[in-house]
């Protein structure tokens, strides 16, 4: 009788334990998070083939949508891609060329990002160029601005028509949680303004900021790099998330750094599925 | 002497309701000209305020619509204080709010908050 | 400052409070009034042209930069005020160091927070799980 309660006691931690082991896990699996992330636009752009959504803002704003087409007529990143090309074919010093690094390539960019499982990190486009570069003994590119940007652009001409297929390897729990950390990246709330990527991008797009109307988060790393006419030239799209942190007053992280290489990570398996059409012009 | 003058005021106001009496004040506090100027530049400008990246307000231009319109602010809110909690901090009234916390964190100065608030009640 | 104003809102705040129908009214009057004080203390004689009160100012903000971004929350311009607050110690205004440097260790304090109260992350209620 007097341990009555000792055991009443015993069981309900017992259960309290096993509430919260379960409820671990049932923490959504990245399908479940791509599934319901693509509903939130299925709703709120009912009109809208998913297949539209690879073109940015101008999928939902009709208005812009007149002038981008107009742009698209002569493109401003044409002059980029010629460049690249360039890039591409000359050999290094050493007399090897980007192709002795990607044999598949230049046609690579569905393939970025993706899980490194022996360097255990998420391995980016940007980043094994610049490997392949010093690898071949020459200096690594700059991560948001300049040349790397040539290259990118032709890397993303010649992929036109791949289509986005990030994939988390279960045989490796760390891709899980690079994963994770750039879910948790998108939803947390920063800098002096208090925003989350989500804020914009998840909570109201469409919605005009000033005369900015917010593009939908699915589909917008289907097109990088990206000609923007307010950079007046092209910019990477870890230029873009800096850009994005500094205006609600957060501190950027680095380019190519791990926090930023997790979002994308993160983002890019968000659209999944989309026709890589890169790269891109925007407002 | 404008902080200690304050300090006081809010020492008379707590005093006051202490006595608990049928307190009456006229709410209709003449508001002069160069506060409400001073308010609406400062709701205005996109370094300080930048009500209008989400807010239409009449006489703004090119304004954003992630909020609703600012308008008949006297009557949704007869009460001052509410407005200007709201724009204290608007996370109390809404966790997930798309409105940055002007007072809370700092964006604007106590003082030029309370400009705003005119300026914004008007409306 | 318009005073009759501000006791019109003080008095207004705390009525409501009592009232009972609007406690956050009366919350969020408390805050400033702290924050005055600060300010306050900045700004008194005493401070200016103290180097040593500047410095340890200073020091405040930049260790509370670090805190903040110790768990990813720094915000944008908050060393960049202290760089600013280090420069006017060096032109002899410890005064205005000071209050630069008050001013961005709020920062580093509220980034901080900002970061701590998110540590789990909760999904909005917009996506519908
Ligand atoms: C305060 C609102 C706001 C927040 C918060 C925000 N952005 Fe943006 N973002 C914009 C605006 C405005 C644009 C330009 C118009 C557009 O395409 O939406 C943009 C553009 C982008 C683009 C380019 C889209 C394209 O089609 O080229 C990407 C990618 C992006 N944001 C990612 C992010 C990420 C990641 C975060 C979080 C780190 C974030 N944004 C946070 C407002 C925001
Ligand atoms: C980044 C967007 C944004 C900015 C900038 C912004 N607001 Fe808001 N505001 C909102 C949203 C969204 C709401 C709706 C409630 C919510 O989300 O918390 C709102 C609600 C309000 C409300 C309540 C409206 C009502 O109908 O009850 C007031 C008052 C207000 N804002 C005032 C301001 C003032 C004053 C400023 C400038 C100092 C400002 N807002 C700047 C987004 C913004």
């Amino acid at each position: 009788m007097k341990n009555l309660p000792g055991k009443l006691l015993l069981l309900s931690v017992v259960a309290a334990i096993a509430a919260t082991a379960q409820a671990a896990s049932e923490q959504p699996t990245p399908e479940r998070d791509k599934e319901v992330f693509e509903n939130r636009f299925k709703e709120r752009f009912p009109d809208v083939a998913r297949e539209e959504f690879a073109n940015g803002v101008y999928a939902i704003d009709p208005i812009g949508r007149e002038s981008w087409e107009a742009i698209e007529e002569f493109p401003p990143y044409e002059l980029f891609i010629d460049d690249g090309k360039e890039m591409w074919d000359a050999p290094f010093a050493n007399g090897k060329t980007y192709k002795d690094c990607f044999a598949d390539g230049p046609g690579i960019a569905h393939k970025y990002p993706h899980w490194d499982k022996e360097q255990g990190m998420v391995m980016t486009l940007p980043l094994a160029l610049n490997q392949c570069r010093e690898s071949q003994g020459e200096k690594p590119l700059k991560y948001k601005k300049g040349s790397i940007n040539n290259i990118l652009s032709y890397i993303a001409m010649e992929s036109r028509g791949e289509v986005t297929n990030v994939v988390i390897p279960e045989d490796d729990p760390r891709a899980l949680d690079a994963y994770e950390k750039g879910k948790k990246f998108y939803y947390t709330r920063r800098g002096q303004l208090n925003f989350a990527c989500a804020a914009c991008h998840v909570q109201n797009p469409g919605m005009k900021i000033r005369s900015d109307m917010l593009s939908p988060a699915l589909g917008q790393t289907t097109h990088f790099p990206v000609y923007r006419s307010k950079w007046g030239t092209i910019g990477t799209l870890h230029r873009r998330f800096t850009g994005c942190n500094k205006q609600v007053r957060a501190k950027p992280f680095k380019a190519q750094g791990e926090e930023y290489r997790n979002l994308e990570y993160f983002l890019t398996y968000m659209s999944n599925g989309l026709t890589l059409n890169g790269p891109g012009a925007r407002k | 002497m404008i902080n200690m003058s304050t300090r006081l005021t809010s020492i008379a106001a707590a005093a006051a309701i202490v006595l608990g009496g049928t307190l009456s004040i006229s709410t209709a506090v003449a508001v002069d000209a160069k506060v409400l100027e001073e308010g609406k530049t400062l709701a205005f400008k996109r370094k300080d305020g930048n009500c209008l990246a989400c807010h239409v307000i009449e006489g703004g231009e090119a304004a954003g619509n992630i909020g609703p319109p600012l308008m008949m602010m006297k009557i949704r809110y007869p009460d001052k204080a509410v407005l200007r909690a709201q724009i204290w901090d608007s996370s109390v009234r809404n966790a997930e709010t798309a409105m940055p916390l002007f007072g809370k964190y700092g964006i604007l100065s106590e003082s030029d908050l309370d400009k705003v608030v005119e300026y914004i009640h008007t409306l | 400052m318009n005073m009759k104003k501000m006791t019109a809102m003080l008095c207004l705040g705390a009525i409501v409070a009592i009232a009972g129908q609007s406690v956050f009214a009366a919350e969020k009057q408390a805050a400033p009034k702290a924050e005055a004080a600060d300010k306050a203390a900045a700004k008194s004689p005493e401070s200016s042209g103290d180097n040593a009160a500047a410095e340890a100012a200073i020091a405040a903000a930049e260790s509370a930069r670090k805190k903040a971004a110790s768990v990813d929350g720094e915000w944008r311009d908050t060393g960049k005020m202290i760089k600013k607050a280090q420069a006017a110690l060096k032109a002899g205004d410890s005064a205005k160091a000071i209050k630069l440097a008050k001013k961005a260790e709020k920062q580093g304090k509220l980034g901080y927070e900002q970061a701590q109260a998110q540590q789990t992350l909760k999904m909005p209620s917009y996506l519908k799980y």
